[in-house]
């Protein structure tokens, strides 16, 4: 028997299952885990496979939060439709962004990406006429044929199937052309260019990519929290991700469930300690920066080719 | 009016300059950009409140002292446990890795002080004095003081000292620089010791202007944006682009928007990334293949 169907099946069926054997708290906390996961999504495409720090997926989360919520109250589109909109102007947001990194690359892409987020963040504090200012906005229900979907127990039904088809897109797409030429940009840049590949192109897809998915994230999160604060959506947030991206491993699509799991369910287990949260995740981060730069999903099944944080052997001069 | 906002604003331009030297240091010296700086500096100013806090009734110099001294020995750590550890990682583990840093000392002080600011007392008499019929307060100059005397200090010691010259053959060319007898490693120490020592004198000196919080560390950024301007390997341009960024920001402070105040250092910052790398006094850099 192939494995592959068999998976598939005891999947969907455990899909089905769960929502009647956990509680609510459970069953958001899984929303919030694959909500997460997909914002980390678009760092493993654009950090770990491309190679291009980003610190603006804080920013990419909040426009797509308080787009989809804006759309919703002041015009009325219903967010299942303003989501999929937002995320689409938000993905071209990304290109240009990343249309940027022609000149720029390493530090100096940390730092730009960086001031996107504090000035994103800023603009959702002082343009209280649209965001509600400083004191934040309320996020409308989502609704879908009538039926406002309210609690992680009806959430579940739309932010897993959209969190599981996008990670079947991007584990796809590792091993298609495109990933294949962002892995390539990321080993050498040069080497890819006198291949033939449009680097500057594929950078700019790849930046786009993260931010319609992390745009898509910001959308689904906003009904769960059911509320958006522009404090949350600062320089913090965006090491939240990419601290995440890290412990869970960049270089796949597991690594960023994993990562999301590790860090929406510690805080249950360190109910004692909550005011040493930040310091535990940010131990965390520094640890397997240090120690594991390929985070846990490298931990079991190890493949050489894919240690890409350190640095390929260079010729001696 | 306007040479009252002039002369207030040089005093947060000396602050951004100070944060920016100790950027410009490290990069120069070590060649990482240390994205945890800002960081570094707030945990500098707390570490004096820490000394009087376990030594019950210690005056505030010795405190000062301590606070130095642990600092030092701090810089010292980072070398030794992140820095040279990860000397032969890639670019983007070793952004990542004084990042998570920074947010290690951000929480660290959060978690132990609480994330109220603290009172934090000034060096020198806040009673401002008029000259010239602009108001001046001479604990702002003694910023715009330090960090000139910083400036001149770091310039001479990098330009006309044989030492000097070893710490930037210690960073152009690290195998070049162990040939002709460099000790590379006792080099990037010693930057690292100097540069945390200088953080925790930002601290002391930048804390009772700004409030004291944990999340006074995102100052850091004003500082990348100064360091930015001025050309992230010079010296005087750190200094240069701080003031100037300063001014800029009271300016448009004061005459359009308060509002716009920070999104436009942050607007520079990606500006002068975009149009002019190197910054106003930076020389040109070539990426190397």
């Amino acid at each position: 028997m192939p494995l592959k169907p068999i998976l598939s099946a005891a999947a969907i069926l455990i899909f089905f299952a769960a929502p009647h054997f956990l509680a609510e708290f459970h069953l958001f906390e899984i929303c919030l885990i694959a909500g997460t996961s997909l914002a980390v999504l678009g760092l493993v495409i654009v950090t770990g496979l491309a190679g291009q720090i980003s610190l603006a997926q804080s920013a990419f989360v909040a426009l797509g939060g308080y787009g989809a919520s804006i759309l919703a109250t002041s015009w009325g589109i219903p967010l299942w439709a303003g989501i999929p909109v937002v995320a689409m102007v938000i993905a071209l947001l990304g290109f240009l962004l990343g249309l940027m990194t022609l000149r720029v690359a390493g530090h100096y892409l940390a730092l730009a990406t960086l001031a996107v987020t504090a000035i994103v963040q800023l603009a959702l504090i002082h343009w209280e006429a649209l965001t509600g200012g400083a004191a934040g906005m309320a996020v409308p229900p989502f609704e879908i044929m009538g039926r406002a979907l309210t609690t992680g127990r009806e959430l579940y039904y739309v932010i897993l199937p959209v969190t599981a088809l996008f990670i079947l897109i991007t584990h796809n797409l590792t091993a298609s052309r495109f990933g294949r030429a962002l892995t390539a940009i990321r080993q050498s840049e040069t080497a890819a260019e006198a291949m033939g590949l449009d680097v500057l192109r594929y950078k700019a897809a790849a930046f786009a990519a993260s931010a319609f998915l992390g745009a898509v994230a910001g959308g689904l999160l906003a009904p769960l929290t059911t509320y958006l604060d522009p404090a949350q959506f600062g320089i913090t947030y965006a090491i939240y991700f990419l601290a995440i991206a890290v412990v869970g491993g960049m270089f796949s699509p597991l690594g960023a469930v994993i990562g999301s799991a590790v860090f929406v369910l510690l805080p249950n287990y360190l109910q004692a300690f909550q005011s040493y949260l930040g310091l535990v995740f940010a131990l965390l981060l520094l640890g397997f920066i240090v120690l594991r730069p390929n985070g846990l999903s490298s931990l079991r099944w190890t493949r050489p080719s894919r240690i890409a944080l350190e640095r390929p052997v260079e010729p001696r001069p | 009016m306007l040479a009252q906002v002039l002369v207030s604003s040089v005093t947060a331009g000396a602050v951004y300059a100070l944060i920016a030297l100790g950027f410009v240091l490290i990069h120069k010296g070590t060649g990482v950009v240390h994205f945890g700086y800002g960081d570094q500096v707030t945990f500098g100013a707390y570490l004096v409140l820490i000394a009087q806090m376990s030594v019950s009734g210690l005056p505030f110099w010795p405190a000062v002292c301590a606070a130095l001294a642990i600092s030092a020995l701090f810089g010292a750590l980072i070398y030794g446990g992140f820095m040279w550890p990860l000397r032969n990682a890639s670019l983007l583990a070793r952004i990542i890795a004084s990042l998570a840093l920074g947010t290690v000392l951000r929480e660290f002080v959060r978690a132990y002080m609480g994330p109220n600011a603290w009172p934090f007392p000034f060096l020198l008499s806040q009673t401002s004095i008029p000259v010239a019929g602009v108001l001046v307060v001479p604990a702002n100059l003694a910023i715009v003081g330090v960090s000139l005397g910083i400036l001149g200090i770091l310039f001479l010691l990098f330009e006309k000292t044989l030492y000097g010259k070893a710490v930037i053959a210690a960073c152009d060319n690290r195998i070049g620089a162990s040939l002709i007898g460099v000790r590379v490693s006792t080099v990037f120490l010693l930057i690292w010791i100097l540069a945390s020592v200088l953080a925790t004198v930002a601290g002391i000196l930048v804390a009772p202007l700004l409030t004291l919080s944990p999340d006074m560390g995102l100052i850091g950024i004003k500082g990348f944006t100064a360091a930015v301007l001025g050309g992230f390997n010079s010296l005087p341009g750190a200094v240069l682009g701080g003031i100037t960024l300063g001014i800029l920001e009271a300016l448009v402070g004061t005459y359009i928007s308060s509002a716009l105040k920070d999104m436009i250092s942050y607007g520079i910052l990606i500006a002068v990334i975009l149009i002019r790398p190197q910054g106003l006094l930076g020389g040109l850099l070539v990426k190397k293949v």
